[in-house]
């Protein structure tokens, strides 16, 4: 009998590591005409950079946030590129993936602050969240790091508590509650409003 | 001096060759539909999973959501897939092994159960795939994944490792004795 359970246990074991294929995040719209402008810039192409722009998602994005961005972003990015004005356009898209990112930790936040529920579930939703907000905030790093690296560490420091408190260690009880779980979120939203701020007053400054 | 007489190879019954070409038939006929149907299929799969939200974990936030969609979508085709992979190979391996299994076997005890145990654990095996990405639209990844590991992965799987175990078993037995 016990040898029969065991010979099932073992049998199951491979059975059950079955193959079902891996899963690699794809480029949304966004961050794929991003990537082309930026790599059209890099280029010096840009005109090729204004065509993908012009007709692209990262344009319509701007104009759907055109409520919550720094007014003129959108207009400012369009002329950086017809003046070929390299810096100038990674600054203005370093602001808009910024307000992405500061968007979508706010609205993380308001979720986590109404939903009741398990733990569990509101660890997932911070997760789900998390991977929104590094997806957009990722693209913009270097380009943070380059102008403000205090801000870059700060999100950073900030995003990697909030993936601890999503992913508590092996062998803990439960998630993180929501207040541990709001506040770096609340971090995030707060960092890169100061950024988004004190970015685009420079650009006012500077023009 | 005298030769060794070359093994003569038995034939498996009928109704299991039947099962490895039904299974390889099924394997072309769902890589056909799911090129055929890509379009038709991936609507299907994701308006069926807008429709419920809490399974899958939507939250209603764009950015959000289209990841989660993505992956429920790529997992949905790669279910499809998949099946279309094994069902042409489990056809191939049930005539393969089962042609050895007729031949090795003496018993025709041991032969039937050895037979019986690959033809159904191959025919079996998948159409886990095939369940698996049907009940990822209503079910969600995970659930639906546990689903199809208990009802047929596990049960038709092991009966597989079994039946391959225990020809390889008697092969080693008559490889040792020759």
């Amino acid at each position: 009998m016990i040898r029969a359970a065991l010979l099932a246990l073992v049998l199951a074991s491979p059975a059950a590591a079955h193959h079902v294929g891996a899963y690699v995040p794809k480029d949304n719209a966004v961050t794929t005409n991003f990537k082309q402008v930026k790599f059209s810039v890099q280029a010096k192409k840009f005109d090729v950079a204004l065509q993908l722009y012009e007709a692209g998602a990262l344009r319509t994005e701007m104009r759907a946030h055109a409520a919550t961005l720094p007014a003129g972003l959108e207009d400012g990015t369009r002329a950086a590129l017809k003046a070929g004005d390299g810096p100038e356009v990674e600054r203005r898209l370093m602001i808009f993936f910024a307000a992405l990112a500061r968007d979508l930790a706010l609205e993380a936040d308001r979720r986590l602050a109404a939903t009741g529920g398990k733990p569990e579930s509101r660890a997932a939703i911070a997760k789900k969240f998390l991977e929104a907000i590094w997806r957009y905030y990722n693209l913009v790093d270097f380009a943070v790091a380059m102008r403000d690296s205090k801000t870059s560490v700060a999100v950073r420091l900030a995003f990697d508590e909030a993936e601890a408190a999503v992913k508590p260690a092996t062998g803990a009880a439960a998630p993180a509650d929501a207040a541990r779980l709001r506040q770096p979120l609340q971090r995030i939203a707060q960092v890169l409003s100061t950024l988004i701020e004190a970015s685009s007053t420079s650009a006012r400054r500077d023009s | 001096m005298s030769e060794a007489l070359p093994p003569t190879w038995r034939v498996p019954p009928w109704w299991v060759l039947l099962v490895g070409v039904l299974a390889i038939v099924c394997a072309e006929l769902g890589g056909a539909s799911m090129v055929r149907f890509k379009v038709e299929l991936t609507r299907w799969a994701r308006g069926a999973m807008l429709a419920r939200p809490a399974v899958h974990g939507l939250v209603g936030v764009r950015d959000v959501d289209e990841r989660i969609l993505d992956e429920a979508l790529v997992k949905f085709d790669a279910g499809l897939r998949l099946f279309h992979m094994h069902a042409e190979g489990m056809g191939l391996v049930i005539i393969a092994t089962t042609m050895v299994a007729a031949t090795v076997a003496r018993s025709a005890a041991v032969r039937r159960s050895i037979i019986a145990l690959l033809t159904t654990g191959g025919a079996g095996y998948p159409v886990g795939y095939l369940v698996w990405s049907a009940l990822i639209p209503s079910y969600g990844l995970e659930r639906a994944k546990t689903i199809a590991e208990w009802l047929v992965w596990i049960p038709f799987g092991s009966a597989t490792i079994v039946g391959l175990w225990w020809l390889a078993g008697l092969v080693a037995l008559r490889m040792a004795r020759a």
